[in-house]
């Protein structure tokens, strides 16, 4: 019981302490890089604002106060639920991320069941002959999709479906699913469909190595011996006992999707957390940056023990 | 609310979708209705940043909300200053008071008539400076503001032939009063324009609904939908599939793919493309080393490279009416050797390595335009690195005039007035960015508000066009095209050089 309690009181240190570290990383490097909130939304008529304007305008966005002053009324604005406010939309951070957040999060999702998917079934075919004709085509794919950059796959979709077909419904006002299910899932196919191919690669490369790892265990060639069916064998012993690295794999892809899929947001026009990160940075809105990246982070960390939880599922012997 | 252009592609759709597992209940077969048949969709790449129309310099922000906002004067495509809502105005003898009329039966979108005190408001808030706003130096010159019901008499220290060009843009727009009291400008959006503004969704889309009452008559499409495209790669996928009817595009790479299905009118902007070199600053104070770099760069070149030849070489003013010969600049067409003399002249005979900074994001010609630069300037021996900044990093440093050398996309005026008083007068707002300026030029700037003949008015800006360029202050390099790309269902928009897209006032959808 005493190592249980200690194991928890260490995991819940660990996320602490690591989304501290991180809310602290965004907040300096925010603040070290030049240009301010007020530069950037004046531009070249930032000159022409008198001192009592500036003054006015440092203390509207909230930058006249100390560092420590700011980190700590961004932190306990945030841990209460209040992120911040976006100064250029005037609309409040929580109801920016109530917005982006599913579409990052949907886009994630369908992007991993794909990835994941295709990743898996590649991996086994390749490890069902080792070095053979399957490996082969396994191994190209495999390679073929860690270099090929999204934006270029990307592309290379719209350029054939717009161009060619007349069918682009990234061209739509995006739709989310409880308005339009049917533009949603048509807005959402190509990206999930271009990082659910970068998912697939390392998934694939994984689940191979993983597959090929446990048909070696005397437990495999025990069974073998013992004639149980080999198909039986395939998919029920080497399959179960495989699956640990691929969902390790499958959670690191998932939370790199989160805050990661900036580019491919941008060229399908969909209003996720990457855009809104993106925006952030460029108008210097510190609120919208620390309070949205931290939130990635938090999906990120709970995403983890979600994996730590399907692990002791999946292998009894973590529990 | 939408349709899709072909039945193949939604049966493509439905199979991919259903073999990946997508859904098993998607709904394609949306019918549209006759209203969002009449909605003209628009792509544009960036969003609006704010709903202050005259703090703004955004844009996208400049372009949609000037079509919600009307000013008391609006400019026409081929850039003549025409009634908007002043139905018209008389200057006394010596340009120092303009007596406005108002137009009668004009009503703000809440219903709210619109009289000359809401003008007088409008330009007392665009005074005040509190409000930060974008144009207040176009008003440096006005001692009182006084209103009646219909009339508007504005009095000015000096003759001040320029103002009536100075009142166009949505950074000039009439507010109405009673929301300026209220404190509601920047949260309620109540114009006297072709459109009213409906809703804003940030990083989405903006929605403008038609204006009934519109003084110059109603639109007769329902309302414009701009939706957020970041890509303009992704915009002309969009206009190609029939998603949308209407964009503007920057990247002449892109306009270059525009394909006969589609309709492009292509305009030359106002704005220019220079390198801005700093005179204040080692070793651009030495006039010798900036004729050096003028004479190294051929401007054709850059267009040609860097543009894939989309733009026109350029001289420092850029408007029809005055436009700037380059005959008369030192070096038209480029001269490595000449640039070498000049070079040798400063003190350089070795050659001489400089900085220039570079702004990264929508400024997509930045970095082609430095490339071109470079390898030109590498010619004649000058070394050029260059410094690639974000827009907010690069912002900042060139308000301070906080840089040597850097290529900047500047906007254009209709009136040289107005477009360069506040950087090369020495108390122009913009001087530090200028870094450069002269007895001479301040003397000619005052000139140039002063006189009210055209013919005069073109020979005094013809000399302060001769001081910039003899003088190397900046090195003007092209004037870009702006592309205006839409369906062949969409008809009557007449593309305007200030980048204006009022004339979407007058588009018919088929």
């Amino acid at each position: 019981m005493s190592i249980l309690r200690n194991r928890i009181t260490t995991k819940i240190l660990t996320v602490a302490s690591t989304l501290f570290g991180i809310s602290v990383f965004v907040f300096v490097v925010l603040r070290v890089v030049p240009g301010d909130t007020i530069s950037s939304s004046f531009g070249i008529e930032t000159s022409a604002l008198t001192p009592e304007k500036i003054a006015s305008l440092k203390a509207y966005f909230g930058i006249d106060k100390s560092l420590v002053g700011q980190y700590w009324t961004w932190l306990s604005g945030f841990v209460s639920g209040n992120f911040g406010l976006s100064y250029h939309t005037g609309v409040p951070v929580t109801s920016l991320t109530l917005h982006s957040f599913p579409v990052t999060l949907e886009l994630a999702l369908l992007a991993t069941i794909i990835g994941v998917t295709v990743g898996t079934l590649l991996g086994f075919y390749s490890a069902s002959q080792p070095g053979g004709r399957r490996d082969f085509v396994g191994q190209i794919f495999g390679l073929m999709a860690l270099s090929l950059p999204s934006f270029v796959l990307s592309t290379a979709i719209i350029a054939v479906s717009a161009n060619k077909l007349h069918y682009f419904p990234n061209g739509f006002e995006y739709a989310p699913p409880w308005v339009n299910i049917g533009l949603n899932l048509q807005q959402m196919m190509y990206p999930a469909i271009v990082l659910g191919i970068a998912v697939a690669a390392p998934v694939m490369r994984t689940a191979r190595s993983s597959f090929i790892e446990v048909q070696d265990k005397d437990f495999i060639r025990t069974a073998i011996g013992k004639g149980v069916n080999p198909r039986r064998v395939r998919f029920v012993h080497v399959l179960r006992n495989a699956l640990n690295p691929i969902v390790t794999m499958t959670g690191i892809q998932f939370g790199y999707l989160l805050g990661g899929a900036v580019i491919v947001e941008q060229i399908f026009a969909l209003p996720g957390m990457g855009r809104q990160i993106l925006d952030g940075i460029t108008k210097r809105e510190y609120a919208t940056v620390q309070s949205t990246v931290l939130i990635v982070a938090i999906t990120f960390v709970l995403i983890n023990l979600l994996t730590d939880f399907i692990y002791q599922k999946v292998d009894p012997r973590i529990r | 609310m939408f349709t899709l252009s072909k039945k193949g592609p939604k049966a493509l759709a439905v199979a991919i979708a259903a073999a990946l597992g997508l859904s098993g209940a998607i709904s394609l077969g949306v019918t549209s209705s006759a209203s969002a048949a009449q909605t003209l969709n628009i792509g544009i790449s960036a969003d609006m940043d704010k709903l202050d129309p005259h703090t703004s310099t955004n844009f996208a922000t400049v372009r949609i909300l000037g079509l919600v906002y009307s000013e008391l004067v609006e400019s026409t495509p081929d850039l003549k200053i025409v009634p908007g809502l002043a139905k018209s105005w008389y200057w006394n003898s010596d340009s120092t008071q303009l007596d406005m009329y108002m137009r009668p039966g004009v009503k703000f979108q809440d219903g709210t008539p619109f009289t000359a005190a809401d003008a007088k408001a409008s330009l007392d808030r665009i005074l005040l400076p509190a409000t930060g706003a974008a144009s207040r130096g176009n008003l440096s010159l006005v001692t009182s503001i006084t209103a009646n019901r219909t009339q508007l008499t504005i009095k000015f220290s000096a003759p001040n032939a320029p103002f009536l060009a100075a009142l166009d843009g949505v950074n000039m727009a009439m507010l109405s009063k009673k929301d300026i009291d209220a404190g509601l400008i920047g949260k309620k959006v109540n114009g006297t324009g072709p459109y009213k503004f409906t809703s804003w969704s940030p990083g989405t889309s903006v929605k403008l609904a038609t204006n009934a009452d519109y003084f110059k008559g109603a639109p007769s499409v329902a309302g414009l939908n701009f939706q957020i495209i970041p890509a303009e790669s992704s915009i002309l996928s969009a206009l190609n599939a029939g998603t949308i009817d209407f964009s503007y595009i920057g990247n002449p790479a892109v306009a270059k793919q525009v394909g006969s299905n589609l309709v492009m009118q292509k305009t030359s902007s106002l704005s220019y493309h220079v390198l801005q070199l700093n005179a204040r600053k080692a070793p651009f104070d030495n006039v010798n080393v900036r004729l050096a770099i003028a004479c190294a760069i051929d401007r054709q070149a850059v267009v040609d490279s860097a543009a894939l030849g989309e733009g026109a070489p350029t001289g420092p003013l850029t408007m029809p009416a005055y436009r700037s010969s380059l005959k008369a600049r030192p070096c038209a067409t480029g001269d490595v050797a000449q640039a070498k003399k000049y070079l040798a002249a400063g003190g350089y005979p070795n050659g001489i390595t400089i900085d220039v900074m570079t702004e990264g994001g929508e400024y997509a010609l930045a970095t082609p335009i430095a490339l071109s630069v470079q390898s030109q300037l590498a010619k004649a021996g000058i070394k050029m690195n260059i410094q690639a900044l974000d827009a907010a990093t690069y912002i900042p440093k060139w308000l301070a005039g906080d840089f040597g050398a850097a290529v900047a996309n500047n906007g254009g005026k209709v009136d040289p007035d107005t477009m360069y008083t506040r950087y090369f007068t020495s108390t122009g707002n913009l001087n530090k960015v200028a870094g450069y300026s002269s007895a001479t030029l301040d003397a000619l700037f005052l000139k140039g508000k002063s006189t009210g003949n055209v013919t005069r008015r073109a020979a005094v800006y013809t000399s302060i066009t001769k001081e910039l360029e003899t003088q190397a202050v900046w090195v003007w390099l092209f004037t870009p095209y702006d592309y205006y790309v839409s369906s062949k269902s969409l008809s009557g928009f007449t593309p305007n050089p200030n980048g204006s897209l009022l004339e979407l006032r007058n588009v018919k959808l088929s």
